[in-house]
């Protein structure tokens, strides 16, 4: 029972982790229709700019997310209007091949700034754990956890509360619709890449502190961020969360009863058997549109 | 015109027409098979006699391995820039033609194709890792190239009848446990730890080793109590973590390969198990590794090293001045790694006096090299006839405890302090 509940409490701290870092690409595959490939590479990026304020300034990876927010949200900013904006006009499809190009330029110029040695940082709790009875609850996992919940929360009321979050809501299902009351698209677009490149500072502050990290670590959390989002259906935050719950519990579940080979190897078979019997994803309801593609 | 010119022209009889279409298929056939000789072979001497000699690799500079790579290629760089200085390899300056492949096996493959055929490189210098050297020296072997690979020890490259393959370190994986396990072997009966657990990644060079680690631990009678491989994309090690503690081994042997190493120290870290005794391959003779998992918690770990910069053979003590004037800091062991590979490329060059790949090959099969990592003398396979060192953290250096004639320290710390965390 123990060794149950273990697996359950690393499943799903992992699970989170894996939640916080989908955030950003929930957003912009689920509400612009946008895989937004550069979503590894802003992961990374996040993580060494944490590193470069713990190892010069001493400051704490948690704390450094929020400091780097903004220049990560203007930067989210940047990359729609140079890139994402004009490339839609192009081809929507189009944007998936853009992102994936700047992922590869980014990789490139990260390897410029920082070198291509391993780094992570160290703060106080990152190889410590809280002990429940014979339990163990890693103190960084939830602290992930905790800032994975967090993020979820706050982007949900701005979803579902603001005027941001209905405009954001109208231009994505009725562009159209949304300028004849006023809601420009492209400025929305700004908008929804702006809060998703911000939200990546969280995920790369965990990165950070839970991982050892190089340039084209970006390759390992593209592919598992993209497992969240198709699990958990487009555009759903909720959803998303709990798909990264679903992952992390499962692998675990397979790391300790079936195999570890077996482990890396769920996400894939999950989105396997999730497209075949559940295309729209796990949390979301199947659409008109949904029904007619 | 001649009267041969105006005589009408006849139409060869069948017999002859038959016979001149056989000789012709002939000559072609004939002149095919030259020149796929002349382009897929070089067992003779090079075509080029003068000008710089080029020497090929490719290497992962971009990619999951290359801060390795970077100080790979550094030692590969002091070597070039120290041939030069002292006059070039048989007369001729050394420029080195690299190639970057992201550490995509298909990619380096396609690369030193390239460096061979195209680019028409003098000499060819190996990459890192056995995934990377495993296809890379085949293809060289299908060229007639000479193939020096600074790393890449997995038993399995040596068992394909390569003759133009050589491992320019000490010994392959298949000696790495060996200081090791006489280490143990050497401890009194009871300060031998009872019970093991051998975790390793699916990797050429680590599985092997660890699969023979547990064969000569379980023959001392050191009881297996988890033996589990984990993928290479494997990055979380928390569960595992867990269930190595839940089976509360007294000795840890773990294959690792890169990042992992540190993983999953952090991970055992993190639920808090200590086992008595750990051994890691690759990962703790890494630089950034005590830093990466507490600078107190590498203490008393051991791992296995083909180099060491204290060592007393010929020419270290000078190769780790010059490393870190050059590029202002200590050599890795990388860097020795690919700086000896040059050392045993330019000794045959010197000796034999011409770019010949086959007689190249042949005077290391018969001949010992002196080398930074100490002499190098290989079997008929390419096998290095050394052995690898056996190194222990103390203290925050790397120290060498094994064999004896190569030792720093003569301590060993026999238990492994718990976490400091």
């Amino acid at each position: 029972m123990t060794e149950l509940l273990q697996t359950l409490i690393f499943g799903a701290l992992i699970g989170g982790v894996y939640a916080l870092m989908a955030t950003g690409l929930t957003l912009t595959f689920g509400v612009m229709k946008i895989v937004n490939m550069t979503q590894g590479a802003l992961l990374v990026l996040s993580a060494y700019l944490c590193y470069s304020l713990w190892v010069h300034f001493g400051i704490d990876p948690i704390l450094g997310a929020f400091l780097i927010t903004a220049p990560m949200g203007l930067l989210g900013v940047a990359l729609y209007k140079l890139v994402i904006e004009r490339v839609q006009r192009i081809d929507h499809g189009l944007t998936i091949v853009a992102t994936f190009a700047l992922a590869m330029i980014a990789e490139g110029l990260i390897a410029l700034a920082w070198g291509p040695n391993t780094r992570a940082t160290t703060p106080p709790y990152f190889n410590r754990s809280f002990r429940i009875g014979s339990l163990v609850v890693p103190q960084a996992q939830l602290y992930a956890c905790l800032l994975a919940i967090g993020v979820t929360v706050v982007l949900q009321l701005v979803i579902k509360r603001s005027w941001l979050g209905y405009a954001i809501t109208a231009a994505s299902e009725n562009p159209e619709g949304a300028r004849l009351v006023g809601v420009e698209p492209v400025r929305v677009g700004a908008w929804i890449f702006a809060i998703s490149v911000a939200s990546t500072a969280f995920g790369g502050a965990a990165l950070s502190f839970l991982f050892q990290f190089v340039p084209d670590s970006q390759d390992v959390w593209i592919g598992l961020t993209l497992s969240v989002v198709i699990l958990g259906g487009l555009g759903s935050l909720a959803g998303a969360f709990a798909a990264g719950l679903l992952l992390g519990v499962a692998e675990a579940m397979t790391t300790t009863y079936v195999s570890v080979r077996w482990a890396t190897a769920v996400p894939t078979l999950m989105i396997l058997i999730v497209l075949t019997i559940r295309p729209q994803g796990l949390f979301t309801r199947a659409t008109r549109q949904d029904l007619a593609t | 015109m001649s009267e041969q010119d105006a005589r009408p022209r006849q139409r060869p009889s069948k017999w002859v027409a038959g016979r001149r279409g056989i000789a012709a298929v002939g000559v072609a056939t004939l002149a095919t098979m030259v020149l796929a000789a002349c382009s897929s072979s070089n067992s003779g001497s090079s075509g080029n006699t003068s000008g710089p000699l080029k020497i090929g690799m490719s290497l992962p500079l971009t990619g999951p391995v290359a801060d390795v790579s970077k100080s790979g290629y550094e030692g590969y760089r002091l070597w070039a820039s120290q041939v030069n200085a002292s006059g070039g390899l048989i007369g001729r300056q050394v420029t080195l033609k690299v190639l970057d492949d992201g550490f995509q096996p298909a990619q380096s493959g396609s690369n030193y194709t390239r460096l061979i055929t195209q680019d028409k490189v003098d000499l060819l210098l190996g990459t890192f890792s056995s995934l990377l050297n495993a296809p890379d020296s085949a293809i060289a072997a299908r060229q007639g190239m000479l193939y020096i690979e600074p790393s890449g020890g997995a038993a399995t490259l040596f068992t394909r009848g390569f003759k133009n393959l050589f491992f320019a370190q000490p010994a392959t994986t298949t000696d790495l446990p060996n200081q090791f396990v006489e280490w143990v072997t050497s401890l009194p009966a009871d300060q031998r730890p009872k019970t093991a657990a051998y975790v390793t990644q699916d990797d050429p060079s680590a599985s092997p080793a660890v699969a023979i680690f547990k064969t000569k631990l379980e023959a001392l009678g050191i009881r297996t109590v988890y033996n589990e491989t984990y993928a290479p994309e494997e990055s979380n090690f928390d569960t595992i973590a867990a269930a190595v503690s839940h089976a509360s081994p007294e000795l840890v042997i773990h294959g690792a390969v890169a990042t992992d190493g540190v993983q999953f120290v952090r991970s055992l870290e993190k639920v808090s198990f200590s086992p008595k005794m750990l051994f890691q391959t690759k990962s703790p003779s890494d630089e950034t590794y005590p830093s990466a998992i507490g600078t107190k918690n590498a203490q008393a770990v051991f791992t296995s090293v083909a180099w060491s910069p204290q060592a007393k053979y010929p020419g270290n003590a000078e190769f780790v001045a010059a490393y870190t004037k050059m590029f202002g800091h200590a050599p890795s062991e990388d860097a020795a790694n690919s700086y000896t590979a040059g050392q045993v490329l330019a000794a045959a060059v010197k000796a034999v006096g011409r770019i010949d790949q086959k007689a190249l090959a042949d005077w290391l099969h018969s001949h010992t090299v002196d080398t930074i990592v100490g002499p190098l003398k290989w079997d008929s396979t390419g096998v290095p006839q050394g052995t690898m060192l056996l190194a222990q953290w103390q203290n925050g250096t790397l120290q060498i405890v094994a064999p004896k004639s190569a030792a720093t320290t003569q301590e060993v710390l026999n238990l492994k302090p718990a976490w400091a965390s």
